[in-house]
């Protein structure tokens, strides 16, 4: 009974002696690492064996290129090729946790000490600080005791590994390559801790209205405020859900400060730099800009800064990259809709004649985009494009010609309401034609009735009918301080981005490495928030809502919105 | 005595969490294995080259079939399950069987035929293995009909289904298998 008496009492007097620690010596959060001095591993000089460990780490090749070597299930050989370190251990080397396997720390700072199974995020001074006598489930690896274990999957203390963990056959070389690798990994905090502090910035780029500016940050400014209300102790018993109670330290003050943007595109990565040389920040919450995110997308990128929901529906679209996560993929996430609806229709004669009319815009452009990489992936054959003025009304007699000349079974109008003129001259006959609701906005219901029967609109969003709810929710939440503007869905975006942010804080703990930010938002639970129908991650996964309802609009002055397909992610 | 119920609380959860960690370092528990009989629903899903493919043609078609549940971005037990059938097709080849591994995508939001096609790629699959995605309320009546339904994909847990082709009844393997112990149960169960 003494352990179950002893621990109240501690635990009593923990938050103030953790609000001293962390005010006092950032250092305890700081790992010990090994310091490496200067030379070489495997004979070779240190940043190309912390490459070619990295390599190791994240795709399981081995320094000659070659699949790292491994058997799981005691009997069951694979390929590093197949899967590797990373896809347990995760990007920042913090493990997960799923289906009821948990893969442990494999970061420098967490190999360096020993670990504990109770409070194991404790760094050694502050066990001895606290007088904690518990003993050690295992010591601190050395570079042999780490070798053994990727090899046979047995820790220092005997224990071995589930055979899950991959048993490594490699060579001494290449063993000091990837524990070279290892012991560098997430070895440090990130930059943006900064004392019990942990520094966000939002990015504000030119052209962006006072209103859209304050939809954002009033909620954003709100949720700062409220979390930093909570003293260090009970901020860290908010946090008990996830690994966390008082002990764990993991809770941090926040601060977000605004970068705003002047200029061209071109000059942002240049200021961008400078915000982050002068104010390190340890992520980018939200942000928002009226055309393409790509400038500050491949910043990011470059600087190694994850950047969380940015407020754009021009997102760059890539299967790699690694530190912007977006609501979706915008505008490309429509065109790929109608690709995927339309191929889904013809199954198994695909013998559809589609033409694309496309406004001469980023909008438009991404959304033929978002066709034609589809339509290609689904094996069906280019179709013709052609681009529009943008703002300009049609050309009747130019598009008579063409349609005359292409004779489409549908036409994709990737332009706004400037088209309803011509609606009725491009569907005539059987002709079908597809609108983007994004595009429309609020244009959308004023679609001439007429051809309402024959105008299909790519919608992105949960069913407004069934909306009212998520929004509301929203905002009693966003607390009044500011108006929603539902048309541009900023406030309730910048609400989602905070639901996601506040799981994301509590499962990082106290391990703050800005990789470990982006994979516990991987391993989060699919979110149902407002707008999207459904806000799914996943390791790697940079686009949490992934499809779009393909809709029709109903008669009448007021008309509604008629579901016409489930929702399209195939 | 009275004890603090915070505190009870606090302990309760470190005590819980330091088992789940056990769970990482002990020897993994014998898989367990059961005879079931399944319905399997009448659904459409689409493979990993976009084609339509009827479940209950696939799967009640007389020949050899082997289940199991994934995604394509799953940290742990996916990529064990999938080196599992990767290591069962090496094995097959050198046999006159001829066994269906079909594997349904848990995460259909991501799991696109070019991902599943990826995936199925890096695993070196020879024909033979399909990688099955859908809609999700598909996808949710073909779990609930295996009783494997989870409602969220971080929680799944490690199951493979072998079908015996004599009597239509399903071996349930909950767990994980070493390669001789799955290639064990498949002869056990008439598919080998």
């Amino acid at each position: 009974m003494s352990g179950w008496r002893a621990i109240p009492l501690l635990s009593r007097c923990l938050a103030g002696a953790f609000g001293f620690l962390l005010l006092a010596a950032p250092a305890v959060a700081a790992p010990p690492g090994k310091p490496k001095p200067a030379g070489t591993v495997a004979g070779l000089p240190e940043d190309k064996a912390l490459a070619l460990g990295e390599r190791m780490y994240r795709q399981g090749l081995l320094p000659s290129g070659e699949p790292m070597p491994s058997v799981v299930n005691n009997d069951v050989p694979v390929a590093g090729t197949a899967f590797s370190c990373s896809s347990c251990h995760l990007r920042a080397g913090l493990g997960s946790w799923e289906g009821g396997i948990v893969t442990l720390p494999t970061n420098g700072a967490r190999l360096a000490i020993p670990r504990y199974w109770k409070f194991p995020n404790l760094s050694p001074e502050e066990r001895r600080e606290l007088k904690l006598q518990n003993p050690a489930a295992r010591p601190a690896y050395t570079d042999e005791t780490l070798a053994h274990l990727l090899r046979t999957g047995r820790d220092p203390s005997g224990y071995d590994m589930h055979s899950v963990m991959p048993r490594y056959h490699l060579s001494d070389p290449d063993m000091a390559i990837l524990i070279h690798y290892l012991r560098n990994l997430s070895a440090r905090p990130s930059p943006g801790v900064v004392g019990d502090t942990l520094r966000f910035a939002t990015v504000i780029a030119p052209g962006v209205s006072e209103d859209d500016q304050q939809a954002m940050l009033v909620p954003l400014n709100n949720y700062v405020a409220r979390h930093n209300q909570f003293s260090a102790g009970f901020g860290n018993r908010m946090y008990l859900g996830v690994g966390g109670n008082e002990m764990s330290g993991a809770y941090r003050k926040l601060a977000l400060s605004v970068w705003r943007l002047a200029g061209p595109p071109e000059t942002w990565p240049g200021q961008l730099d400078a915000f982050l040389a002068k104010e390190p920040a340890f992520a980018l919450l939200g942000g928002i800009a009226p055309g393409e995110w790509k400038p500050i997308h491949d910043f990011c990128e470059r600087a190694k800064l994850p950047c969380l929901f940015p407020i754009t529906d021009l997102p760059a679209v890539s299967d790699t990259d690694w530190y912007t996560q977006y609501f979706s993929k915008g505008y490309y996430q429509e065109g790929q809709a109608a690709a995927r609806y339309l191929h889904g229709l013809d199954d198994p004669n695909p013998t559809r004649k589609v033409l694309q009319l496309v406004q001469d815009s980023p909008e438009g452009k991404a959304l033929a985009q978002g066709f034609r990489e589809t339509w290609a992936e689904l094996g069906r054959a280019a179709v013709p494009e052609t681009l529009l003025p943008e703002g300009k009304p049609l050309a009747l007699a130019a598009l008579e010609d063409l349609l005359a000349r292409e004779k489409p079974s549908t036409v994709l109008l990737w332009t706004g309401a400037s088209a309803f003129p011509a609606l009725a001259a491009l569907t005539q006959g059987a002709t079908g034609a597809f609108l983007s609701a994004r595009l429309l906005g609020s244009q959308l219901t004023s679609l001439p009735e007429p051809v309402r029967s024959q105008v299909w609109i790519t919608y992105p969003y949960r069913e407004p009918k069934l909306e009212a709810k998520y929004s509301l929710y929203a905002d009693t939440l966003l607390g009044g301080l500011t108006q929603r503007h539902p048309e541009t869905r900023i406030s309730t975006r910048t609400y989602a981005l905070i639901q996601i942010l506040r799981q994301a804080l509590m499962d990082m703990d106290r391990h703050f490495y800005r990789d470990n930010l982006l994979d516990r938002i991987g391993m989060q639970r699919d979110q149902i928030l407002p707008d999207y129908l459904r806000l799914s991650f996943g390791p790697g996964q940079r686009y949490a809502s992934k499809g779009c309802f393909i809709m029709q609009v109903g008669p009448g002055a007021s008309p509604a919105l008629i579901r016409k397909s489930e929702w399209v992610i195939h | 005595m009275r004890r603090n119920p915070w505190a009870t609380l606090l302990m309760t959860a470190s005590l819980w969490l330091s088992g789940s960690s056990f769970l990482a370092a002990q020897a993994p528990p014998p898989y367990t294995r059961t005879l079931e009989t399944y319905t399997v629903p009448e659904v459409v899903l689409v493979n990993q080259d976009g084609a339509k493919v009827k479940l209950k043609t696939l799967l009640d078609s007389g020949e050899p079939v082997i289940l199991d549940f994934i995604f394509g971005t799953c940290t742990t037990i996916c990529p064990v399950l999938s080196a599992g059938y990767a290591n069962l097709q090496t094995k097959l080849a050198a046999t006159p069987s001829k066994v269906h591994l079909v594997s349904v995508s848990i995460d259909p939001e991501n799991d696109t035929p070019k991902v599943m096609r990826d995936y199925l790629k890096r695993y070196r699959a020879k024909p033979g293995w399909d990688f099955l995605t859908g809609r999700r309320e598909d996808i949710d009546k073909v779990m609930n009909a295996f009783n494997a339904y989870i409602p969220n994909k971080m929680s799944h847990y490690p199951l493979t289904l072998i079908r015996d082709p004599k009597t239509g009844k399903w071996i349930r393997i909950f767990g994980m298998m070493s390669s001789s112990e799955f290639v064990a149960e498949c002869r056990k169960a008439g598919v080998l």
